[in-house]
């Protein structure tokens, strides 16, 4: 496995979205949309609605934000970079570049969020903790299944039935370890619970470098 | 073929023996559940399955047991009819151990029918006023000894469970089988992604569908007992959700199967999701549970079915049950095998 290439894809992952800035426009409006729907539908915000709908924000705009990574370009030029590079690096540099984004979009989205809806976090060491963890989980199951849902017409669809349910373990430990985090629960065990996401986060890597050499091959 | 005799015959010993052996003797409730030490209290025994009435060799034994050294025995028992039995009590002057109010378990002790217990069955308070230092003798005078186990062949008696104990043997296989046709369904994606045959991807889809028919089975007949045992058929369980997602992801599958023009290629991407929808499987089925409270039993910290939940007699019902289920489920997978076989015959897809 050619390890070097990884820097070069890393750096046309970055070129790409510079050079199309609308994409990321888009998305960055998305949160802010939905962050502003959150606040005029719901008039007071109490710290468990507050952690659910924090979540549910990210996960829609993370799918909303990895969906384009296997789309945006035309299928021709992906196989002149499978030919270039080695297809597991390709797909290691855009799970890199995902994590990237997917963690300045929370980032942004919980800016923003605590803007309009008060911000009710205790322990800013594990909330930050927790939001990097979601990045690289979503990013690694959102990256595969976007690698497997752009092969179909109808991909849009298809992202979400088949990253729900997929991601529902991460989602469910996330809420739970960004609720200890806004101290809605008492829980100083929490280690096993990031250690779960970490094994999860493993298997799913795993398998992800196993699997995409029979995706990516038409 | 000889499994899918000996499916049937296990199936319907397991429906049988599941439904028509009787349970153990047991008491459901007693009346008053409180008394005051140093009163004569005639306490009504509410038994299930049980034969207080009917003669038998040796004399009915009833015990209101505290702890190993301490019980104490009935003065004088009175069988009303089968199912209602009135004992009197002298209550001793103190209580074990010094203490203000302790729970006492009830023991009723059949010669034929066997020993059946009630939990904390009867609160006795001491009562206001002088208290002696030394226990009352009453506490060690008849001890619980010598009690009758029955012999017949019969399931326990749980309190709450009752008859529905019977659903042992239909809702657990279930997910055995479910287990097992989904290890098989991801069994054959690989086999697929290593040789790229229709019979294989045949195979994993098929195992897929009659996993799915089984969990969805598993459902309702978790539903169903969950009706009975926790009042109503739904209740947020972690475990019914984390079932309810494991059957979207199925769902999931045989939609992506269905999404593309070429059978090639849908069936490649199928497989590469069915083994990816598994893995994830692992977590929902295994880590998620243990972080959340669940209602279903041996729940705090392990999700799995407990084996102090079986007896003997139990096994010797529950383990040809799981064998009888896979086997059909098996059968069910096969059928639907040859039949798209066929289809793709007709269909002229293999040429």
């Amino acid at each position: 496995m050619n390890w070097r290439s990884l820097i070069p894809l890393l750096h046309k992952e970055f070129l790409l979205e510079f050079r199309q800035r609308y994409a990321i426009s888009g998305i960055v409006l998305y949160v802010f949309s939905m962050v502003f729907v959150v606040y005029i539908a719901s008039i007071r915000v109490t710290p468990p609605v507050w952690n659910v709908l924090f979540w549910l924000i990210v996960l829609f705009a993370s799918i909303n934000a990895v969906v384009k990574s296997f789309v945006q370009e035309s299928g021709a030029r992906q196989l002149y970079y499978y030919q270039l590079a080695d297809p597991v690096v390709l797909l290691l540099a855009k799970i890199i570049y995902n994590t990237l984004l997917l963690f300045v979009l929370s980032t942004l989205a919980f800016a923003a969020y605590s803007l309009v809806a008060g911000n009710p976090v205790k322990d800013w060491p594990l909330f930050g903790l927790v939001l990097v963890l979601g990045s690289l989980g979503f990013s690694i199951a959102f990256t595969f299944i976007a690698s497997i849902a752009a092969k179909a017409n109808n991909s849009a669809t298809l992202m979400a039935i088949l990253s729900f349910p997929v991601i529902l373990p991460i989602l469910l430990t996330l809420v739970r370890l960004s609720s200890i985090a806004l101290r809605l629960i008492q829980d100083t065990s929490y280690t096993r619970d990031i250690l779960n996401l970490l094994a999860i986060d493993v298997i799913l890597i795993t398998l992800t470098f196993v699997l995409f050499p029979f995706i990516w091959k038409d | 073929m000889w499994w899918k005799t000996l499916s049937v015959v296990l199936i319907i010993y397991a429906l049988l023996a599941g439904l028509l052996v009787p349970l153990k003797s047991g008491i459901q409730r007693v009346e008053p559940a409180y008394a005051r030490t140093k009163q004569d209290v005639s306490i009504r025994f509410y038994g299930y399955n049980t034969f207080f009435a009917k003669p038998a060799a040796e004399p009915l034994r009833v015990w209101l047991y505290a702890d190993e050294n301490n019980a104490l025995a009935a003065r004088q028992i009175r069988p009303v009819n089968d199912t209602i039995l009135e004992a009197v009590f002298t209550m001793p002057e103190n209580l074990p151990g010094g203490k203000q109010s302790v729970y006492l378990n009830a023991i009723i002790d059949h010669p034929e029918a066997g020993a059946a217990l009630l939990p904390a069955a009867v609160e006795l308070r001491q009562d206001t006023g002088m208290v002696a230092m030394a226990l009352d003798p009453a506490w060690m005078a008849n001890p619980v000894q010598k009690l009758h186990v029955q012999t017949g062949f019969s399931f326990p008696y749980q309190n709450v469970i009752y008859e529905s104990i019977r659903n042992t043997y239909f809702h657990v296989p279930m997910w055995f089988v479910l287990l097992f046709l989904f290890s098989a369904s991801v069994w054959y994606s690989v086999k697929y992604l290593r040789q790229p045959l229709p019979e294989n991807d045949r195979h994993a889809a098929a195992y897929a569908e009659a996993g799915l028919l089984f969990g969805v089975l598993g459902l309702v007949t978790g539903m169903v007992w969950a009706n009975y045992t926790w009042g109503k058929p739904w209740s947020n369980d972690i475990k019914q959700l984390m079932t309810a997602v494991a059957l979207l992801i199925y769902l999931a599958y045989f939609i992506l199967r269905r999404s593309f023009d070429e059978y090639e290629k849908g069936a490649r991407l199928a497989a590469v999701y069915n083994i990816f929808a598994f893995a994830s499987l692992v977590p929902l089925l295994y880590i998620v549970p243990r972080m959340f409270a669940s209602l279903h039993p041996g729940a705090t910290g392990n999700p799995a079915f407990g084996s102090q939940d079986l007896d003997n007699t139990m096994r010797a019902v529950f383990y040809p049950a799981i064998i009888g289920w896979t086997l059909l489920g098996f059968w069910v997978a096969n059928l639907r095998i040859r039949y798209q076989r066929l289809h793709d015959k007709v269909m002229d897809l293999e040429g």
